[in-house]
């Protein structure tokens, strides 16, 4: 059930065109009849009284090729002088790439516009064409589920499961915002990842860069992270929250810590992180004052000093040792252990790095799922996954391959419109104003606009994570958990 | 073929029956360790207390300890037949395949001079174990003549020494016993702990100190004990096979960390016919160990070499012939250094050379903490430990026993890993003193055989005895001293300092003791002699002096049983007295309450606090922070971490004084508050340190000021590895001494003359003979310094220009300017007011008076960003608000 707060309202797109999917050209044959006009209606084409010309078509409200069944009003066919054309926009074919294709960005931008999965049939969101991974995977549906109505499924996740007098953090749907540090992304972008987390009674992460005072506010739906270069680490900022993260790596480039160009250190940036402007910031690859389990430990035991009702969840890449390494982090006293595949990553992290490192998610997922419940732990901690969730299903998938919950970090940026041109390390140009601190480029939206865009997006997810548990007609997220049994590999099946 | 080659090719054979093995290795990462070597037997009681104090670096899941000298008589046996017979120890995990194990491998090939099961416990689950350990079988023995014969002649072994051919032989047998009773199988059914000359290892499924309580070795002596608290990753353990120490023959080895590259050196070991059968990495460092040694018997220095190559710059200050055969060790060992955070103890029983050893290893990059300490007089001791706690509860546990030993060592240090200065080992080997009574002496001396001593001829206090007294001259001591205590100026502290420590030239052992005691008593009358007396006898602990004829560990203990006698008589928290100072320790915690009128510092006893957690001192003090308790003095610490973590921000007016082994994570998030910790600290000091005042009288541990991002900070001794790596801000450090590698790395505290920090670095000591104060040979040796830094500066006081451009990478030279002297004079002040150390001091060089530019040398980023804002493109019309 999504809470209360959460409200959805239409959120088009800040700019005046879209990327359209598809081109509809007019040729010169066109007589200004106003067929077309009067017979689409998606609005792609307009006529306007007195004017001796019909207007551009507008692409992206096209349906494309699917309209043909439209006897009616397919204009194609309606025009009397053939002068109209349908072709895939070129520009269109630029987009995104084999994990994240033009069409998933295309849904996850109707999904932020509107709240819900998009309704046309020619977009193909649910998995993309990496040839792997999830994009692998298929759900197996049960022909006769359990009769289940939406309103009776739980879709919430509870964090704290050791049973040691910490707060009893419960979220509302099982997915909270990556770790993104105002350095690498703007302020407003943060600032709406929080506010979405307040909505949603869930949560987003501060990444490592420092805790804007602007977040204040959300301080119960922020996670703070501490990573290897401390940045923006103060014992204030550790008791302001309800769950500290310990970043020991991440999937995307494991191994590498942490590197902010001096070209995204800015002036505001290099305050919070209290460091030189315009230097590049190293984070050191491991925590130098952790080289064994029993670091770790201590390490855990000094947050959990310092804020005795936080939940530490402890962040990890995936190496072959995972499972090892999550059940040691149980041990140590984690209440998450987080594990972040090879996948995710925006830009920033190395093609090298992320390509070649890392252990797949959705095979490390059931490794650490059933080590640890070999271990007697799994009960005990909850496990999430992050590292190319891009969609409601890949979240399914995850579930179902032994995750509580995932972590989202992509697909929300994705839900501001980011095109996916991977140039986030360059920063200060950010096409989209997102992964920037520029003034200029972070003004191209406001938080309002943003936060309703990754708030619908959220409820999309969710309304689809409904959908599915209704059609496996089960009540409570936490019964997928898994359920390897309802997933099939497509060449293995 | 030579004759390692022989030892090797025999084996061949052997090598082909072992299983195949899972890959993996046995997952652990940290442990503690802990290990000391005394010129007299001591009792396996004295293994327990510092096992117990580092319960937190395990989690009870496996522990070990190894023993190696014993007396005969103890045993039962001769004292030939315990030179010179192998010790065999066998874990039974099925007691019932004890005697067809003996039938096939111990009867038809040795001789048996005596045999026992060990003594144990009836009940393990009276000590609170979960799983029964072994049982265990000894046997004293000596390889049968014929098969020994037999065993020469199969292999073409003539050409060694037969001793070396029987120890092979005994290698060989336990190897076909542990291949047979654990690689091969599902259930492990019985390996051997150990077989060497005249020691013995024993392991169990829970904390190390229950070994000895198992298998009742409270009260059975030794000469060199060392422990192991193991942390495996995985939840289940049943049996202890892959528990610490581990031993090839006449060794046994602990180990703190992990190899990256196990499988490069289980390759390297497999070429060598040394197969790994209990898959922890423990194991390889056991077996390299045996093959270098025994096989191809390098020295010792070598040994280590291959272990912990030296490397960078400290290669470069080799001599060129230790470089030509450094370089060969290197390259040979390429493949089987091992790579990773790791710290070994070895105690060792060097057969060839009569001797019992202790030693401990460093790896070069200094990833795991390792204290050292030794304690010289009557009887000797060397120490070797994870923390400094552990040995301090050593030799406290050592002292309950025999007085001579006393609860603070001589002298306490840390190697530097694959340095050209130490080579990051340190070896305590115990010979015989010659004195034709078979007593024992203890030589400490490091990878090069320099030797490590503390002053001789020094007299010691007896703190057991009640000193006779000198009637007259107690007198007048009394007197003065109570014309101190009611001087109305405040500085009766600082003048009994002055003249107590004036005297100490003078003063006989007695009369010392008197004189502390004295002012100990006097201490009780009233609130403000207490605080007389606390400063005195405080600034006696902290500050370097010469302290005459008197042993000057044994001045701080006499000091610190006065401290700790003052702080005690403290009134009672529940007394609700009302006086200045108030004290609460465990067993009073619930009595916890807001200051009443009149008190202002509260007084904790911490030792039976927890060393973290829900009944740890550091939640106290929090409790107390916020009913209104402002100034603090903890003592009789032991280790309990994050002291003054968790105050929150502006703690500005927040005073904490220290006493005791203080832990890890101390002043860690700290925003305002001032700490004063009297004596040397632990690792992980001031992490993400945002404002206030830490004043350490003594040295630091490993990642001091990590992530700090501000506040001032005084360090009297040395700092270990990599102090304020990744701070920023502006922290202000001045470490007396020097650090160990690796300072300040990726620095980023912006310009140190606008408002960023920076780092003093003074590179001098105190003479262990009269504490005068002494330069080092250099004030940096290490090969890093200023790394990656991109703000901020070095100050280094370096008069002879010895820091060279080798050991910068990012920073550069610069000149000592008159704005940088006049930013650091002020530190350099409060320095000197906090520890003694005179500016005129600092300034002085071969007697000569110099000038600041002089003696100072500026470090700071090459690439000095002065950006003009235009320029950069990084300004921020409207910065983001």
């Amino acid at each position: 059930m999504k809470p209360e707060t959460v409200v959805i309202k239409p959120m088009p797109s800040r700019f005046k065109h879209k990327v359209p999917k598809y081109k509809v050209t007019r040729s010169d044959a066109c007589i200004n009849c106003g067929m077309c006009a009067k017979s689409c209606p998606y609005g792609v084409h307009e006529r306007i009284e007195g004017h001796n010309k019909m207007r551009p078509p507008i692409d992206y409200k096209c349906i494309g090729y699917e309209c043909r069944k439209n006897d009616e009003f397919y204009c194609v066919y309606k025009c009397p002088r053939k002068a109209l054309s349908l072709s895939l926009n070129p520009m269109y074919e630029t987009l995104g790439d084999c994990r994240w294709t033009s069409d998933m960005i295309i849904a996850t931008w109707i999904m932020a516009e509107t709240g819900y999965p998009p309704e046309r049939t020619d977009i193909g969101y649910q998995t993309g064409n990496s040839d792997g991974g999830f994009d692998k995977l298929r759900l197996k549906f049960p022909v006769n589920p359990l009769k289940v109505e939406r309103d009776e499924i739980s879709t919430e996740l509870r964090l704290n499961r050791r049973n040691d007098g910490r707060s009893n953090v419960v979220i509302s749907t099982p997915m909270y915002g990556g770790g993104m540090s105002f350095g690498s992304v703007s302020l407003s972008t943060m600032l709406s990842k929080a506010r979405n987390a307040t909505i949603w009674n869930t949560f987003t992460c501060t990444g490592e860069g420092g805790y804007p005072e602007m977040l204040y506010p959300y301080d119960d739906h922020v996670i703070t992270q501490v990573a290897t270069g401390l940045f923006g680490v103060r014992e204030e900022t550790i008791q302001r929250v309800r769950i500290v993260e310990f970043k020991y790596a991440q999937g995307a480039k494991p191994g590498l810590g942490g590197h902010l160009l001096g070209e995204k250190n800015t002036e505001s940036v290099a305050r919070m992180r209290e460091a030189v402007k315009g230097t590049s910031l190293f984070s050191p690859f491991p925590f130098h004052s952790v080289y064994s389990i029993e670091d770790h430990k201590k390490h855990i035991d000094w947050i959990k000093q310092m804020n005795p009702k936080a939940l530490v969840s402890v962040k990890v890449s995936t190496p072959n040792d995972v499972d090892m390494v999550a059940v040691g982090s149980y041990y140590a006293g984690a209440h998450i252990i987080h594990i972040d595949g090879g996948y995710g990553g925006t830009g920033a992290a190395p093609d090298i790095a992320k390509k070649n490192i890392a252990m797949p998610i959705e095979y490390a997922i059931p490794k650490v799922h059933n080590f640890l419940k070999e271990e007697g732990a799994r009960d005990a901690v909850t496990l999430i996954a992050s590292g190319g969730i891009r969609t409601a299903h890949d979240l399914v998938k995850a579930i179902c391959l032994g995750a509580d919950g995932a972590v989202v970090g992509t697909a929300e940026m994705v839900a501001l419109e980011c095109v996916r041109c991977g140039n986030c390390e360059s920063g200060r140009g950010c096409a989209r104003g997102i992964a920037s601190t520029d003034s200029e480029l972070a003004d191209l939206f406001d938080d309002e606009w943003a936060t309703q865009r990754i708030v619908n997006l959220y409820h999309a997810w969710n309304y689809q994570l409904v959908e599915i548990l209704q059609k496996f007609g089960m009540k409570s997220v936490s019964e997928l958990v898994g359920r390897t049994d309802l997933l099939e590999h497509v060449d293995y099946s | 073929m030579n004759s390692a080659d022989k030892i090797l090719a025999s084996r061949i054979p052997l090598c082909s029956n072992v299983p195949q093995l899972n890959q993996n290795t046995e997952e652990e990462g940290g442990c503690g360790v802990t290990g000391f070597i005394s010129s007299i037997p001591v009792t396996g009681k004295n293994i327990f207390e510092p096992s117990v104090q580092m319960h937190n670096r395990g989690n009870g899941k496996g522990g070990g300890i190894a023993a190696v000298g014993f007396i005969p008589e103890a045993l039962g046996v001769s004292r030939q037949i315990l030179e010179e017979d192998y010790m065999l120890h066998i874990a039974l995990l099925d007691e019932s395949i004890a005697g067809e194990l003996a039938e096939t491998f111990i009867l038809p090939f040795l001789t048996i001079d005596k045999s026992e099961k060990l003594a144990r416990i009836d009940d393990y689950h009276n000590i609170g174990l979960e799983v029964k350990p072994p049982e265990i079988m000894r046997y004293f023995v000596r390889v049968k003549q014929d098969v020994l014969d037999s065993f020469i002649r199969d292999n073409k072994l003539e050409s060694l020494d037969r001793r070396d051919a029987e120890d092979e032989f005994v290698y060989q047998n336990s190897f076909k016993i542990n291949t047979k009773y654990y690689a091969s199988l599902g259930d492990k059914k019985a390996f051997v702990m150990s077989h060497g000359r005249n020691m013995m290892i024993l392991k169990i499924v829970g904390y190390a100190e229950n070994v000895v309580k198992y298998y009742k070795l409270e009260d059975f002596k030794a000469h060199a004990w060392i422990a192991h608290q193991r942390y495996p990753t995985r939840g289940r353990v049943w049996h202890p096979g892959g528990c610490h120490p581990f031993s090839a023959l006449n060794e046994a080895l602990v180990h703190n960390g992990d190899f990256a590259n196990y499988q490069s050196v289980c390759d390297y070991l497999k070429q060598r016919n040394y197969y790994p059968l209990f898959l922890t990495d423990t194991e390889e460092a056991a077996l390299m160990l045996d093959l270098w040694s025994r096989v191809y018997k390098y020295p010792l220095e070598y040994l280590i070499e291959a272990l912990a190559p030296t490397s960078e710059m400290d290669f470069d200050l080799l001599t060129p012939e230790k470089q030509a055969v450094y370089k060969a060790i290197q390259t040979h060992h390429v493949g089987s250094s091992p790579d990773g955070p790791w710290f070994f103890i070895i105690a060792k029983n060097d057969v060839q050379k009569n001797q019992l050893q202790l030693i401990g290893i460093t790896d070069t990059a200094m990833l795991r903490p390792q204290v050292f300490a030794l304690q010289e007089g009557e009887v000797q001791i060397g120490l070797i430990c994870s923390e400094k706690q552990a040995i301090d509860a050593t030799l406290i546990s050592l002292e309950r026993e025999d007085p001579r030993f006393r609860p603070i060592a001589d002298k306490y240090w840390n190697a530097r890993g694959g340095s050209y200065t130490d080579g990051g080992a340190f070896i305590f080997s115990l010979v015989d003193s010659g004195d034709g009574a078979g007593s024992k002496k203890l030589i400490c001396t490091d990878k090069f055989g320099k030797v490590i001593a503390t002053p001789k001829g020094k007299a010691i206090c007896d703190t057991v005895k009640v000193p006779a007294i000198d009637e007259v001259a107690n007198k007048e001591m009394y007197s003065w001293l109570q014309e101190q205590f009611t001087a109305i100026d405040g500085q009766g502290g600082w003048n009994i300092f002055t003249c107590v420590r004036d005297r100490l030239k003078t003063f006989s052992p007695e009369s010392f003791q008197r004189c502390i005691e004295t002012i100990m008593g006097l201490a009780q009358q009233s609130d403000e002699f207490r605080q007389v007396a606390l400063d005195a006898l405080t600034l006696l602990t902290d500050r370097r002096f010469d302290t005459g004829a008197l042993k000057r560990s044994s001045v701080l203990h006499v000091l610190k049983i006065n401290l700790d006698a003052i702080l005690a008589s403290m009134p009672a928290i529940a007394k609700n007295a009302g006086e200045h100072f108030c004290h609460i320790d465990f067993s009073t915690r619930a009595d916890l309450r807001p200051p009443l009128k009149n008190e202002q510092t509260l007084v904790l006893d911490a030792e039976h606090f927890e060393a973290e957690g829900n009944l740890c001192d550091a939640i106290l003090l929090v409790a107390a922070y916020k009913l209104g308790w402002k100034k603090f003095i903890i003592y009789k610490y032991r280790g309990q971490r994050f002291t003054g973590c968790g105050f929150g921000p502006k703690t500005q007016g927040i005073r904490i004084n220290v006493y005791g082994s203080s832990g890890d994570y101390l002043a860690s998030g700290i925003d305002g508050m001032e700490i004063h910790v009297h004596g040397n600290a632990q690792d992980q000091l001031c992490q993400i340190f945002k404002d206030g005042k830490l004043v350490v009288y003594g040295d630091v541990g490993q990642t001091f000021m990590y992530g700090a991002k501000g506040g001032a900070a005084y360090i009297m001794g040395n700092a270990a590895g990599r102090p304020l790596i990744n701070a920023v801000g502006k922290p202000r450090v001045v470490i007396n001494g020097t650090a160990l590698d690796y300072l300040a790395e990726s620095f980023m505290a912006g310009d140190p003359l606008n408002g960023g920090g920076f780092v003093v670095l003074n590179g001098i000591g105190f003479s262990d003979e009269d504490g005068s104060i002494m330069e080092y040979d250099s004030p940096y040796p290490g090969s890093n310094i200023f790394s990656l830094a991109s703000g901020g500066a070095i100050y280094v006081r370096d008069p002879h220009k010895k820091l060279v451009d080798e050991q910068l990478n990012g920073g550069e030279y610069a000149e000592m300017t008159d704005a940088d002297w006049n930013l650091i004079l002020p530190y350099l002040h409060e320095n000197e007011k906090l520890f003694g150390i005179a500016l005129e001091d600092l300034l002085t060089v071969n007697l000569k008076k110099k000038e600041p530019r002089e003696v100072y040398r500026k470090i700071r980023p090459k690439k000095a960003v002065v950006m003009d804002k235009n320029d950069s493109g990084l300004g921020e019309a409207c910065s983001c608000k």
